[in-house]
């Protein structure tokens, strides 16, 4: 039997944007006031009555080729034997390099433990036999999660039958969450630019 | 039309402080490859030069990593955890190596300088020279990984951040030699002499910085979709005050042309426009470090 590579799929066709997922995870994981280790983006286009809204979830993809992993000085982040992407709380120093060299954004320093965090598809809970917290709690079942080399998991069917996509594919860290109907506009449009 | 309804809002990720800690290993590094011009490669004509170079090269480079232990969350943790973790891929890990080493070179150059034991300050002077090339080279390395940013990931960068710190390390000298010689030296009077020939120096080296950024930003320019947003940043957008105004033109052109034009070169314009180079480097430290980041990317 092969190792477990965990990925995830995102069916954008089934989002609501009702942001479940970014609650469960801030449930699930403690996470801070003022940060994120999942979220949804939200854009409307068009003129009435030719209108629409998209969705972006986004969390940390748990790249095959994480750049976080090859630039952190202390060896803080590594790859687990399942493909997911962790950070040890312990040997963190928030130099934030990795946070300079994630081309996602999904890392964050927590404002009272001064360690760098991200989502790491709820390790704890996959260690164990569970789904991530935002898998489970996602209503229209939009998430799905499980192991790309088991030929049977949902997660392979999916990839083997829909076309999927990827962010930032050209940016060769080989992200693991596949996006169904991923809008273009949702992903060109960026918020204000903030200098200073 | 398209319009963002919602998104999260995401920290910076380098501040003011590794700006100026840029800014300060680069002076470094510039005043210790002056310094070297005479007692390591020993061109007589610069001599004045040697010991206040030391004493500047050491002295800035203790300022430096304060300013990187006070922008980490764990300093202690971060010297500790950096021998006992380390990682070799990281070149924030070959970088911490040389802050150490190369302070401690720059100690025992000076220190037989000093005692005017002219053999070993020659050694330690030459071993000098490749540390402060690549402590000072590392920080733009250190950016060039950083590859979700389109201004920093690019080959150039550490060879953007070496010339830029000679420039500003030579501009420092220029005026640190005329307080000495103007107000703590005997006879009062200042060294023309090596005065002109750190000018033309500095002249030349602004001119190759210039064909550096210039290079640099028109890559960016014709380069992938962020890429170009950054050169409309810096070029029309909000920080082309601060890239093209300050930085470039009175921190680079307007000195070159002072000290490079033979009716203008006098003690008085050459002070006046290294301290234009000095701030004009200041400057390019945090156009660097903000502009990299100022553009959100998801």
């Amino acid at each position: 039997m092969s190792k477990i590579r965990y990925a995830m799929v995102i069916d954008l066709r089934k989002c609501i944007g009702c942001n479940t997922c970014s609650v469960a995870c801030k449930s699930e994981n403690a996470v801070h006031i003022g940060v994120w280790k999942s979220w949804v983006k939200h854009i409307q286009k068009g003129e009435y009555p030719n209108v629409s809204k998209s969705f972006l979830p986004l969390l940390c993809n748990n790249c095959e080729e994480p750049i976080c992993v090859t630039v952190c000085p202390v060896n803080a982040n590594r790859v687990e034997e399942n493909g997911i992407v962790s950070t040890d709380p312990h040997r963190c120093v928030a130099c934030r390099y990795c946070m300079a060299a994630c081309p996602y954004e999904v890392r964050y320093v927590h404002p009272i433990k001064k360690i760098v965090e991200k989502c790491n598809w709820c390790l704890h809970r996959v260690k164990v036999g569970l789904q991530p917290a935002c898998v489970e709690a996602c209503p229209s079942g939009a998430r799905i999660f499980g192991d790309l080399n088991d030929p049977e998991s949902e997660v392979s069917k999916l990839l083997a039958k829909q076309p999927v996509q990827v962010l930032k594919p050209e940016i060769g860290t080989k992200p693991h969450v596949f996006y169904i109907n991923l809008d273009h506009d949702a992903v060109e449009i960026k918020r204000e630019v903030d200098v200073l | 039309m398209t319009e963002l309804v919602y998104d999260v809002h995401h920290q910076v990720t380098f501040r003011w402080l590794i700006a100026l800690y840029f800014y300060f290993t680069g002076m470094s590094a510039g005043s210790f490859v002056i310094s070297t011009l005479a007692y390591g490669f020993g061109l007589e004509k610069f001599k004045p030069a040697g010991k206040v170079g030391v004493v500047m090269a050491t002295l800035l480079l203790f300022i430096a990593p304060v300013m990187l232990l006070l922008q980490v969350g764990w300093p202690v943790r971060s010297v500790w955890n950096h021998f006992t973790f380390l990682n070799f891929h990281s070149p924030m890990s070959y970088g911490a190596f040389l802050l150490m080493a190369y302070p401690v070179n720059c100690m025992i150059y000076g220190y037989f300088m000093f005692k005017g034991d002219m053999k070993k300050t020659k050694m330690f002077g030459m071993i000098g020279i490749p540390l402060a090339i690549t402590v000072h080279g590392y920080t733009g390395f250190i950016l060039a990984f950083g590859k979700a940013r389109a201004l920093w990931n690019t080959a150039l960068m550490p060879f953007l951040f070496l010339v830029s710190a000679i420039v500003s390390g030579i501009a420092v000298m220029i005026l640190i030699l005329m307080i000495k010689d103007k107000f703590f030296s005997k006879e009062k009077i200042i060294n023309k002499e090596i005065i002109y020939t750190l000018a033309s120096m500095l002249g030349w080296l602004i001119v190759f910085d210039l064909v550096l950024v210039f290079c640099d930003i028109s890559t960016l320019s014709v380069s992938h979709a962020e890429a170009k947003e950054t050169t409309h940043l810096l070029i029309a957008g909000e920080l082309s005050p601060l890239f093209l105004g300050v930085e470039n033109f009175f921190g680079k052109f307007v000195p070159m042309i002072i000290v490079l034009t033979p009716k203008l070169r006098s003690i008085r314009n050459i002070a006046i426009a290294s301290a234009l180079v000095v701030v004009g480097i200041l400057f390019m430290r945090f156009v660097v470090v903000y502009g990299g980041q100022a553009l959100p990317i998801i």
